[in-house]
Protein backbone atom coordinates (compact mmCIF):
# COMPACT_ATOMS: atom_id res chain seq x y z
CA UNK A 1 0.00 0.00 0.00
CA UNK A 2 1.14 3.91 -0.66
CA UNK A 3 3.18 5.39 2.24
CA UNK A 4 5.49 8.20 2.48
CA UNK A 5 8.12 5.85 3.35
CA UNK A 6 8.15 4.04 0.74
CA UNK A 7 7.77 7.46 -1.36
CA UNK A 8 10.73 8.57 -0.19
CA UNK A 9 12.72 5.54 -0.56
CA UNK A 10 11.94 5.55 -4.32
CA UNK A 11 12.65 8.63 -4.93
CA UNK A 12 16.52 8.87 -3.38
CA UNK A 13 16.85 5.34 -4.81
CA UNK A 14 15.52 6.85 -8.23
CA UNK A 15 17.97 10.14 -7.89
CA UNK A 16 20.89 7.46 -7.86
CA UNK A 17 19.25 5.71 -10.32
CA UNK A 18 18.97 8.33 -12.37
CA UNK A 19 22.79 9.23 -11.86
CA UNK A 20 23.71 6.02 -13.08
CA UNK A 21 21.44 6.55 -16.21
CA UNK A 22 23.19 10.27 -16.32
CA UNK A 23 26.54 8.90 -16.89
CA UNK A 24 25.21 5.89 -19.69
CA UNK A 25 24.18 8.94 -21.23
CA UNK A 26 26.65 11.03 -21.81
CA UNK A 27 28.51 9.96 -24.72
CA UNK A 28 25.25 10.11 -26.50
CA UNK A 29 24.79 13.47 -25.62
CA UNK A 30 28.33 14.36 -27.60
CA UNK A 31 27.75 11.79 -30.41
CA UNK A 32 23.95 11.80 -30.95
CA UNK A 33 23.76 15.41 -29.33
CA UNK A 34 26.05 17.75 -30.54
CA UNK A 35 27.59 15.78 -33.67
CA UNK A 36 24.30 14.51 -35.10
CA UNK A 37 25.12 10.91 -35.54
CA UNK A 38 22.52 8.84 -35.26
CA UNK A 39 24.25 6.25 -32.91
CA UNK A 40 21.89 3.49 -31.73
CA UNK A 41 24.87 1.06 -31.17
CA UNK A 42 25.80 3.23 -27.90
CA UNK A 43 23.84 0.92 -25.68
CA UNK A 44 25.93 -1.74 -27.70
CA UNK A 45 29.39 -0.16 -26.93
CA UNK A 46 28.35 -0.10 -23.17
CA UNK A 47 27.60 -3.69 -22.87
CA UNK A 48 30.86 -4.23 -24.81
CA UNK A 49 32.80 -1.78 -22.17
CA UNK A 50 31.19 -4.12 -19.61
CA UNK A 51 32.26 -7.09 -20.45
CA UNK A 52 35.63 -6.10 -21.27
CA UNK A 53 35.44 -4.92 -17.10
CA UNK A 54 33.80 -7.80 -16.94
CA UNK A 55 37.22 -10.37 -18.44
CA UNK A 56 40.01 -8.12 -16.64
CA UNK A 57 37.76 -8.34 -13.35
CA UNK A 58 37.34 -11.85 -13.37
CA UNK A 59 41.34 -13.32 -15.17
CA UNK A 60 43.20 -10.55 -13.50
CA UNK A 61 41.00 -9.67 -10.35
CA UNK A 62 41.25 -5.63 -11.65
CA UNK A 63 38.96 -3.54 -9.56
CA UNK A 64 36.18 -2.90 -11.63
CA UNK A 65 36.51 0.95 -11.76
CA UNK A 66 40.14 0.70 -12.48
CA UNK A 67 39.29 -1.41 -15.47
CA UNK A 68 36.94 0.98 -16.95
CA UNK A 69 39.64 3.29 -16.63
CA UNK A 70 42.08 0.72 -18.23
CA UNK A 71 40.06 0.03 -21.10
CA UNK A 72 39.46 4.15 -21.57
CA UNK A 73 41.73 4.56 -24.11
CA UNK A 74 41.35 1.26 -25.89
CA UNK A 75 37.62 2.71 -26.49
CA UNK A 76 38.74 6.50 -27.53
CA UNK A 77 40.71 4.59 -30.29
CA UNK A 78 37.86 2.18 -31.12
CA UNK A 79 35.76 5.62 -31.35
CA UNK A 80 37.64 7.10 -34.00
CA UNK A 81 37.99 3.74 -35.72
CA UNK A 82 34.02 3.62 -35.86
CA UNK A 83 33.59 7.43 -37.01
CA UNK A 84 36.19 7.40 -39.68
CA UNK A 85 34.17 3.91 -41.11
CA UNK A 86 30.94 5.45 -40.73
CA UNK A 87 32.03 8.82 -42.32
CA UNK A 88 33.99 7.08 -45.23
CA UNK A 89 31.35 4.68 -45.98
CA UNK A 90 28.07 7.02 -45.03
CA UNK A 91 28.22 10.44 -43.94
CA UNK A 92 30.58 11.35 -46.85
CA UNK A 93 27.94 10.88 -49.31
CA UNK A 94 25.26 13.01 -49.09
CA UNK A 95 21.67 14.28 -47.38
CA UNK A 96 20.25 10.81 -46.87
CA UNK A 97 22.98 9.98 -44.53
CA UNK A 98 21.13 9.94 -41.68
CA UNK A 99 18.57 7.36 -42.10
CA UNK A 100 21.01 4.79 -43.78
CA UNK A 101 23.18 5.85 -40.78
CA UNK A 102 21.18 4.61 -38.40
CA UNK A 103 20.89 0.87 -40.52
CA UNK A 104 24.65 1.22 -40.25
CA UNK A 105 24.92 1.36 -36.25
CA UNK A 106 22.42 -1.38 -35.71
CA UNK A 107 24.59 -3.50 -37.93
CA UNK A 108 27.61 -2.32 -36.03
CA UNK A 109 25.07 -3.02 -32.59
CA UNK A 110 23.84 -6.47 -33.51
CA UNK A 111 27.83 -7.37 -34.71
CA UNK A 112 29.29 -6.68 -30.89
CA UNK A 113 26.22 -8.48 -29.52
CA UNK A 114 26.37 -11.62 -31.73
CA UNK A 115 30.76 -11.05 -30.87
CA UNK A 116 29.83 -10.51 -26.95
CA UNK A 117 27.73 -14.17 -27.35
CA UNK A 118 30.12 -16.17 -29.06
CA UNK A 119 32.70 -15.16 -26.52
CA UNK A 120 31.31 -15.11 -23.40
CA UNK A 121 27.74 -17.00 -24.18
CA UNK A 122 23.93 -16.11 -23.24
CA UNK A 123 24.66 -16.26 -19.63
CA UNK A 124 24.37 -13.51 -17.08
CA UNK A 125 27.60 -12.26 -15.91
CA UNK A 126 28.51 -10.25 -12.89
CA UNK A 127 31.82 -8.67 -11.36
CA UNK A 128 33.07 -8.72 -7.62
CA UNK A 129 34.24 -6.13 -5.40
CA UNK A 130 34.00 -4.75 -1.90
CA UNK A 131 31.52 -1.93 -2.67
CA UNK A 132 29.76 -4.37 -4.30
CA UNK A 133 26.20 -6.32 -2.38
CA UNK A 134 26.93 -3.92 0.87
CA UNK A 135 24.29 -0.96 1.90
CA UNK A 136 24.89 2.27 3.82
CA UNK A 137 21.69 2.95 6.20
CA UNK A 138 20.33 6.06 6.05
CA UNK A 139 17.40 6.23 8.86
CA UNK A 140 15.04 3.97 7.43
CA UNK A 141 16.63 3.89 3.95
CA UNK A 142 19.05 1.20 2.64
CA UNK A 143 21.11 2.76 0.38
CA UNK A 144 23.77 0.53 -1.86
CA UNK A 145 27.20 2.03 -2.32
CA UNK A 146 27.26 0.81 -6.25
CA UNK A 147 24.49 3.08 -6.62
CA UNK A 148 26.94 5.94 -4.51
CA UNK A 149 29.55 5.23 -7.14
CA UNK A 150 27.32 5.95 -9.81
CA UNK A 151 26.11 8.98 -8.46
CA UNK A 152 29.69 10.16 -7.93
CA UNK A 153 31.00 8.78 -11.21
CA UNK A 154 28.47 10.59 -13.45
CA UNK A 155 28.67 13.94 -11.19
CA UNK A 156 32.71 13.79 -12.12
CA UNK A 157 32.01 12.87 -15.43
CA UNK A 158 29.56 15.61 -16.06
CA UNK A 159 32.38 18.37 -14.58
CA UNK A 160 34.66 17.09 -16.58
CA UNK A 161 32.97 17.30 -19.82
CA UNK A 162 31.12 20.56 -19.25
CA UNK A 163 34.73 22.14 -18.64
CA UNK A 164 36.06 20.70 -21.67
CA UNK A 165 33.29 21.69 -23.68
CA UNK A 166 33.66 25.06 -22.82
CA UNK A 167 36.78 25.78 -22.14
CA UNK A 168 39.22 23.74 -24.41
CA UNK A 169 39.87 25.00 -27.95
CA UNK A 170 38.96 21.52 -29.04
CA UNK A 171 35.64 21.61 -26.70
CA UNK A 172 34.60 24.44 -27.96
CA UNK A 173 34.87 23.42 -31.99
CA UNK A 174 32.76 20.10 -31.08
CA UNK A 175 29.73 22.02 -29.81
CA UNK A 176 30.42 24.63 -33.29
CA UNK A 177 30.89 21.26 -35.73
CA UNK A 178 26.84 20.66 -35.93
CA UNK A 179 26.18 24.24 -36.06
CA UNK A 180 28.28 25.64 -39.01
CA UNK A 181 30.99 23.06 -41.12
CA UNK A 182 31.88 25.67 -43.78
CA UNK A 183 32.43 28.20 -41.17
CA UNK A 184 34.22 26.02 -38.90
CA UNK A 185 36.95 25.14 -41.88
CA UNK A 186 36.93 28.96 -42.30
CA UNK A 187 38.53 28.88 -38.34
CA UNK A 188 41.29 26.89 -40.02
CA UNK A 189 40.07 23.71 -38.90
CA UNK A 190 39.34 20.46 -40.28
CA UNK A 191 35.42 19.13 -39.51
CA UNK A 192 35.56 15.93 -40.08
CA UNK A 193 38.70 15.73 -37.54
CA UNK A 194 36.72 17.48 -35.14
CA UNK A 195 34.07 15.46 -35.47
CA UNK A 196 36.17 12.16 -35.15
CA UNK A 197 38.13 13.01 -32.35
CA UNK A 198 34.65 13.89 -30.27
CA UNK A 199 33.40 10.56 -31.27
CA UNK A 200 36.34 9.02 -29.56
CA UNK A 201 35.87 11.17 -26.74
CA UNK A 202 32.17 9.70 -26.62
CA UNK A 203 33.17 6.50 -26.74
CA UNK A 204 36.47 6.98 -24.39
CA UNK A 205 33.36 8.19 -21.77
CA UNK A 206 31.82 4.65 -21.99
CA UNK A 207 34.96 2.32 -21.04
CA UNK A 208 34.23 3.87 -17.32
CA UNK A 209 30.16 3.83 -17.56
CA UNK A 210 30.77 0.30 -18.81
CA UNK A 211 32.25 -0.09 -15.57
CA UNK A 212 29.35 0.92 -13.91
CA UNK A 213 26.75 -0.78 -16.02
CA UNK A 214 28.85 -4.08 -14.66
CA UNK A 215 28.66 -2.62 -11.25
CA UNK A 216 24.76 -2.10 -10.84
CA UNK A 217 23.87 -5.13 -11.85
CA UNK A 218 24.92 -8.05 -13.78
CA UNK A 219 24.91 -7.74 -17.55
CA UNK A 220 23.69 -10.36 -20.69
CA UNK A 221 24.72 -9.56 -24.47
CA UNK A 222 21.45 -8.47 -25.28
CA UNK A 223 21.30 -5.86 -22.08
CA UNK A 224 21.56 -2.81 -25.04
CA UNK A 225 18.62 -2.92 -26.20
CA UNK A 226 16.38 -1.70 -22.71
CA UNK A 227 19.31 0.82 -23.03
CA UNK A 228 18.34 2.05 -26.80
CA UNK A 229 15.27 3.87 -25.26
CA UNK A 230 16.07 5.44 -21.91
CA UNK A 231 20.07 6.72 -23.55
CA UNK A 232 17.84 8.26 -26.21
CA UNK A 233 15.30 9.57 -23.80
CA UNK A 234 17.48 11.35 -21.26
CA UNK A 235 19.81 12.86 -24.36
CA UNK A 236 16.45 14.04 -26.56
CA UNK A 237 14.96 15.48 -22.97
CA UNK A 238 17.75 16.96 -22.03
CA UNK A 239 18.05 19.40 -25.08
CA UNK A 240 20.57 18.03 -27.81
CA UNK A 241 24.04 18.89 -26.18
CA UNK A 242 23.55 19.32 -22.77
CA UNK A 243 25.70 17.79 -20.27
CA UNK A 244 24.64 19.31 -17.16
CA UNK A 245 20.92 18.82 -18.75
CA UNK A 246 21.83 15.39 -19.66
CA UNK A 247 22.24 14.33 -15.58
CA UNK A 248 19.12 15.73 -15.03
CA UNK A 249 16.91 14.52 -17.65
CA UNK A 250 18.28 11.25 -16.18
CA UNK A 251 18.02 11.85 -12.60
CA UNK A 252 13.98 12.88 -13.76
CA UNK A 253 13.81 9.24 -15.73
CA UNK A 254 15.64 7.63 -13.05
CA UNK A 255 12.97 9.42 -10.26
CA UNK A 256 9.95 8.66 -12.70
CA UNK A 257 11.04 5.15 -13.34
CA UNK A 258 11.59 4.16 -9.80
CA UNK A 259 8.05 5.43 -8.28
CA UNK A 260 6.56 3.38 -10.44
CA UNK A 261 8.62 0.57 -10.01
CA UNK A 262 7.42 1.03 -6.49
CA UNK A 263 3.68 1.71 -7.00
CA UNK A 264 2.50 -0.45 -10.09
CA UNK A 265 5.29 -3.09 -10.62
CA UNK A 266 8.17 -3.83 -12.48
CA UNK A 267 6.17 -4.46 -15.87
CA UNK A 268 5.03 -0.71 -16.25
CA UNK A 269 8.93 0.83 -16.12
CA UNK A 270 10.06 0.48 -19.71
CA UNK A 271 7.23 2.60 -20.52
CA UNK A 272 8.57 5.12 -18.44
CA UNK A 273 10.89 6.53 -20.78
CA UNK A 274 8.90 6.75 -23.92
CA UNK A 275 6.15 8.44 -22.01
CA UNK A 276 8.19 11.10 -20.41
CA UNK A 277 10.09 12.00 -23.68
CA UNK A 278 6.73 11.94 -25.54
CA UNK A 279 5.04 14.35 -23.21
CA UNK A 280 8.08 16.54 -22.76
CA UNK A 281 8.49 17.03 -26.43
CA UNK A 282 5.03 18.19 -26.80
CA UNK A 283 5.20 20.85 -24.40
CA UNK A 284 9.20 21.49 -25.42
CA UNK A 285 10.38 20.68 -28.67
CA UNK A 286 13.87 22.25 -27.85
CA UNK A 287 14.11 19.71 -25.36
CA UNK A 288 14.17 21.02 -21.11
CA UNK A 289 17.73 22.74 -21.59
CA UNK A 290 17.96 23.00 -25.48
CA UNK A 291 19.20 26.63 -26.19
CA UNK A 292 17.43 28.20 -28.85
CA UNK A 293 17.88 29.84 -31.82
CA UNK B 1 55.51 42.71 -44.44
CA UNK B 2 55.47 42.31 -48.10
CA UNK B 3 52.26 40.30 -49.45
CA UNK B 4 50.74 40.31 -52.97
CA UNK B 5 47.49 38.25 -54.08
CA UNK B 6 47.82 37.11 -58.09
CA UNK B 7 45.25 35.65 -60.06
CA UNK B 8 45.76 34.28 -63.07
CA UNK B 9 43.01 32.86 -65.96
CA UNK B 10 40.66 31.04 -63.39
CA UNK B 11 37.56 28.97 -64.25
CA UNK B 12 35.34 27.23 -61.58
CA UNK B 13 31.98 26.25 -61.68
CA UNK B 14 29.45 23.67 -60.47
CA UNK B 15 28.87 20.54 -62.55
CA UNK B 16 28.32 21.66 -66.02
CA UNK B 17 27.41 25.57 -65.10
CA UNK B 18 30.72 27.43 -65.02
CA UNK B 19 30.65 30.36 -62.82
CA UNK B 20 34.06 32.07 -63.38
CA UNK B 21 35.67 32.07 -66.83
CA UNK B 22 39.11 33.04 -67.21
CA UNK B 23 39.13 35.78 -63.99
CA UNK B 24 42.38 37.76 -63.38
CA UNK B 25 42.88 39.87 -60.52
CA UNK B 26 45.67 41.43 -58.17
CA UNK B 27 45.63 42.63 -54.36
CA UNK B 28 48.79 44.51 -53.40
CA UNK B 29 49.80 44.95 -49.77
CA UNK B 30 47.64 47.39 -47.88
CA UNK B 31 45.26 48.35 -50.67
CA UNK B 32 41.61 47.55 -50.20
CA UNK B 33 40.09 46.68 -53.68
CA UNK B 34 36.53 46.12 -54.72
CA UNK B 35 34.74 43.39 -56.35
CA UNK B 36 31.79 44.39 -57.96
CA UNK B 37 28.68 42.90 -59.31
CA UNK B 38 25.43 42.03 -58.63
CA UNK B 39 23.91 38.85 -57.37
CA UNK B 40 24.44 35.55 -59.21
CA UNK B 41 27.84 36.63 -61.04
CA UNK B 42 30.38 34.74 -59.30
CA UNK B 43 31.77 37.11 -56.85
CA UNK B 44 31.20 34.49 -53.91
CA UNK B 45 32.67 31.55 -55.95
CA UNK B 46 35.60 33.60 -56.38
CA UNK B 47 35.94 34.47 -52.57
CA UNK B 48 35.40 30.69 -51.79
CA UNK B 49 38.26 29.88 -54.32
CA UNK B 50 40.53 31.75 -52.72
CA UNK B 51 39.64 30.58 -49.20
CA UNK B 52 39.97 26.65 -50.79
CA UNK B 53 36.37 26.06 -49.98
CA UNK B 54 35.80 25.63 -53.70
CA UNK B 55 38.09 24.42 -55.82
CA UNK B 56 38.62 26.17 -59.23
CA UNK B 57 38.87 23.92 -62.37
CA UNK B 58 41.68 25.97 -63.87
CA UNK B 59 44.00 28.81 -63.06
CA UNK B 60 46.56 29.89 -60.51
CA UNK B 61 45.90 31.90 -57.25
CA UNK B 62 49.20 32.67 -55.83
CA UNK B 63 49.70 34.38 -52.69
CA UNK B 64 53.21 36.06 -51.95
CA UNK B 65 54.31 36.33 -48.73
CA UNK B 66 57.47 37.62 -47.96
CA UNK B 67 59.28 36.13 -51.47
CA UNK B 68 57.97 33.23 -51.53
CA UNK B 69 54.86 32.15 -53.40
CA UNK B 70 51.87 29.67 -52.74
CA UNK B 71 49.03 28.42 -55.03
CA UNK B 72 46.25 28.43 -53.00
CA UNK B 73 44.22 26.31 -55.29
CA UNK B 74 46.17 23.14 -54.18
CA UNK B 75 46.26 24.23 -50.99
CA UNK B 76 42.96 23.15 -48.16
CA UNK B 77 41.48 26.15 -45.92
CA UNK B 78 43.31 24.94 -42.92
CA UNK B 79 46.48 25.66 -44.68
CA UNK B 80 45.43 29.03 -46.41
CA UNK B 81 44.35 30.18 -42.79
CA UNK B 82 47.64 29.25 -41.94
CA UNK B 83 49.00 31.54 -44.38
CA UNK B 84 47.18 34.57 -42.73
CA UNK B 85 44.21 34.72 -45.08
CA UNK B 86 40.93 34.78 -43.19
CA UNK B 87 37.35 35.49 -44.62
CA UNK B 88 34.15 37.36 -43.53
CA UNK B 89 31.41 35.25 -45.79
CA UNK B 90 28.54 36.20 -46.99
CA UNK B 91 25.46 35.91 -44.77
CA UNK B 92 28.18 35.89 -41.74
CA UNK B 93 27.83 32.59 -41.10
CA UNK B 94 28.31 32.62 -37.29
CA UNK B 95 27.75 30.08 -34.46
CA UNK B 96 24.14 30.89 -33.18
CA UNK B 97 24.07 28.62 -29.83
CA UNK B 98 27.52 29.93 -28.91
CA UNK B 99 28.07 32.84 -27.12
CA UNK B 100 30.07 36.21 -28.70
CA UNK B 101 33.38 35.08 -26.75
CA UNK B 102 33.40 31.55 -27.80
CA UNK B 103 32.79 32.82 -31.37
CA UNK B 104 35.54 34.89 -31.55
CA UNK B 105 37.27 31.92 -29.32
CA UNK B 106 36.97 29.85 -32.16
CA UNK B 107 37.97 32.10 -34.94
CA UNK B 108 42.08 31.67 -32.96
CA UNK B 109 41.82 28.14 -33.54
CA UNK B 110 45.23 27.79 -35.29
CA UNK B 111 48.29 26.92 -32.94
CA UNK B 112 49.59 30.60 -34.51
CA UNK B 113 46.57 32.35 -33.43
CA UNK B 114 46.16 31.17 -29.72
CA UNK B 115 49.81 32.55 -28.95
CA UNK B 116 48.32 35.90 -29.87
CA UNK B 117 44.57 35.49 -28.14
CA UNK B 118 44.83 38.42 -25.69
CA UNK B 119 46.37 40.66 -27.91
CA UNK B 120 43.88 40.02 -31.35
CA UNK B 121 40.53 40.00 -28.32
CA UNK B 122 41.78 43.45 -27.18
CA UNK B 123 41.77 44.75 -30.74
CA UNK B 124 38.58 43.17 -31.38
CA UNK B 125 37.19 44.76 -28.41
CA UNK B 126 38.29 48.36 -29.43
CA UNK B 127 37.14 48.01 -32.51
CA UNK B 128 33.93 46.96 -31.55
CA UNK B 129 32.84 47.93 -28.23
CA UNK B 130 29.55 46.41 -28.41
CA UNK B 131 31.30 43.17 -28.54
CA UNK B 132 32.67 43.55 -25.26
CA UNK B 133 29.44 44.85 -23.80
CA UNK B 134 27.54 41.16 -24.89
CA UNK B 135 30.22 38.80 -25.32
CA UNK B 136 28.35 36.57 -22.88
CA UNK B 137 25.44 36.68 -25.06
CA UNK B 138 24.42 34.24 -27.66
CA UNK B 139 25.52 35.04 -31.09
CA UNK B 140 22.26 34.56 -32.68
CA UNK B 141 19.88 36.51 -30.11
CA UNK B 142 22.03 39.56 -31.62
CA UNK B 143 20.65 41.88 -34.00
CA UNK B 144 22.00 41.72 -37.99
CA UNK B 145 24.63 44.53 -37.49
CA UNK B 146 26.37 43.18 -34.43
CA UNK B 147 26.43 40.03 -36.19
CA UNK B 148 28.01 41.70 -39.28
CA UNK B 149 30.61 43.02 -36.76
CA UNK B 150 31.12 40.19 -34.90
CA UNK B 151 31.84 37.92 -37.81
CA UNK B 152 34.48 40.69 -38.82
CA UNK B 153 36.42 40.15 -35.26
CA UNK B 154 35.76 36.80 -35.33
CA UNK B 155 38.31 36.89 -38.78
CA UNK B 156 40.68 38.66 -37.58
CA UNK B 157 41.30 36.65 -34.45
CA UNK B 158 43.35 34.44 -36.71
CA UNK B 159 46.23 37.52 -37.10
CA UNK B 160 45.18 37.88 -41.23
CA UNK B 161 47.11 39.51 -43.41
CA UNK B 162 44.89 39.03 -46.09
CA UNK B 163 41.09 39.90 -44.97
CA UNK B 164 38.77 38.33 -47.51
CA UNK B 165 34.63 40.23 -46.82
CA UNK B 166 31.91 38.65 -49.31
CA UNK B 167 29.16 41.02 -49.18
CA UNK B 168 29.33 42.74 -45.92
CA UNK B 169 25.88 44.59 -46.50
CA UNK B 170 23.56 41.96 -47.03
CA UNK B 171 20.83 42.01 -44.76
CA UNK B 172 21.70 44.89 -43.32
CA UNK B 173 19.84 48.77 -43.21
CA UNK B 174 21.92 51.40 -45.04
CA UNK B 175 22.43 53.45 -41.57
CA UNK B 176 24.71 49.80 -40.49
CA UNK B 177 25.83 48.83 -44.01
CA UNK B 178 27.53 52.49 -44.31
CA UNK B 179 29.52 52.15 -40.45
CA UNK B 180 30.62 48.44 -41.53
CA UNK B 181 32.18 49.56 -44.44
CA UNK B 182 33.54 52.18 -42.27
CA UNK B 183 34.93 49.98 -40.08
CA UNK B 184 36.77 47.85 -42.36
CA UNK B 185 37.72 50.74 -43.54
CA UNK B 186 39.56 51.72 -40.58
CA UNK B 187 41.00 48.20 -40.28
CA UNK B 188 42.74 48.76 -43.22
CA UNK B 189 44.25 52.81 -42.48
CA UNK B 190 44.50 51.79 -38.49
CA UNK B 191 46.06 47.99 -38.65
CA UNK B 192 47.70 47.50 -42.40
CA UNK B 193 45.24 44.56 -43.75
CA UNK B 194 44.62 44.18 -46.96
CA UNK B 195 41.20 43.48 -48.09
CA UNK B 196 39.36 42.08 -51.04
CA UNK B 197 35.99 42.54 -50.71
CA UNK B 198 33.03 41.54 -52.61
CA UNK B 199 30.18 43.89 -52.53
CA UNK B 200 27.25 45.08 -54.92
CA UNK B 201 26.71 48.30 -52.88
CA UNK B 202 28.84 50.65 -55.56
CA UNK B 203 28.67 53.52 -53.93
CA UNK B 204 29.18 52.56 -50.02
CA UNK B 205 32.03 49.83 -51.36
CA UNK B 206 33.80 52.67 -53.05
CA UNK B 207 34.32 55.04 -50.46
CA UNK B 208 36.68 52.79 -48.66
CA UNK B 209 38.38 51.19 -52.23
CA UNK B 210 41.53 51.97 -53.57
CA UNK B 211 40.14 50.47 -56.86
CA UNK B 212 38.15 47.89 -57.84
CA UNK B 213 36.76 45.26 -60.46
CA UNK B 214 33.55 44.65 -61.85
CA UNK B 215 32.38 41.01 -62.64
CA UNK B 216 29.46 40.10 -65.12
CA UNK B 217 28.64 36.67 -65.96
CA UNK B 218 31.71 35.10 -64.06
CA UNK B 219 34.13 37.61 -66.25
CA UNK B 220 36.02 40.55 -64.96
CA UNK B 221 34.74 43.45 -67.84
CA UNK B 222 36.25 46.24 -65.70
CA UNK B 223 39.42 46.21 -64.33
CA UNK B 224 39.93 50.04 -63.14
CA UNK B 225 42.91 51.16 -61.37
CA UNK B 226 41.62 54.12 -59.09
CA UNK B 227 37.95 55.08 -57.87
CA UNK B 228 37.71 57.81 -59.94
CA UNK B 229 38.35 55.68 -63.63
CA UNK B 230 35.71 53.24 -62.17
CA UNK B 231 33.11 56.09 -61.59
CA UNK B 232 33.84 57.39 -64.98
CA UNK B 233 33.05 54.11 -67.07
CA UNK B 234 30.82 53.03 -68.89
CA UNK B 235 29.95 49.50 -68.19
CA UNK B 236 29.76 51.27 -64.21
CA UNK B 237 27.28 53.61 -65.36
CA UNK B 238 25.15 51.46 -67.35
CA UNK B 239 24.75 49.16 -64.42
CA UNK B 240 24.96 51.38 -60.97
CA UNK B 241 24.38 54.95 -61.71
CA UNK B 242 21.89 54.73 -63.92
CA UNK B 243 23.15 57.43 -66.70
CA UNK B 244 23.30 56.91 -70.02
CA UNK B 245 26.26 55.22 -71.23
Amino acid sequence: MFSLDLLLDAVVIGVLLGCFYGAVSLGLSVSFGLLDVPHVAHPAFLVLASYAVYFLNENYAVDPLVAGILITPVFFLFGLATYRLYYETFEKRGSDAGVRGIAFFFGVAFIIEVLIILQFGVDQRSVTADYIGKAWRLGDIRIPYRLLVAFAIATALTVLLTLYLSRTFMGRAIRAVAQDQEALRLMGTNPVKIKQWAFGIATAVLGIAGALLIIVAPVDPTLGRAYIGRTFCVVVMAGLGSMSGTLVAAIILGVAESIVLTMFGASWAPAISFAILLGILAVRPQGLFGRRP
Amino acid sequence: MALSLAINDLDAGYGAVKALRGVSLHVEAGETVALLGTNGNGKSTLMKCIAGLVRPQRGVISLTIDGAAHDLSRLSTEDIVELGVAMVPEGRRLFPRLTVLENLMLGAFRKAARRSIDRNLAVAFETFPVLKERQGQLAGTMSGGQQQMLAIARALMSSPRLLLVDEPSVGLSPLLVSQTITKIGELNQNRGLTVLMAEQNFNQAIRIASRGYIIVHGEIVVAAASVDELRGNDIVKRLYLGGAA
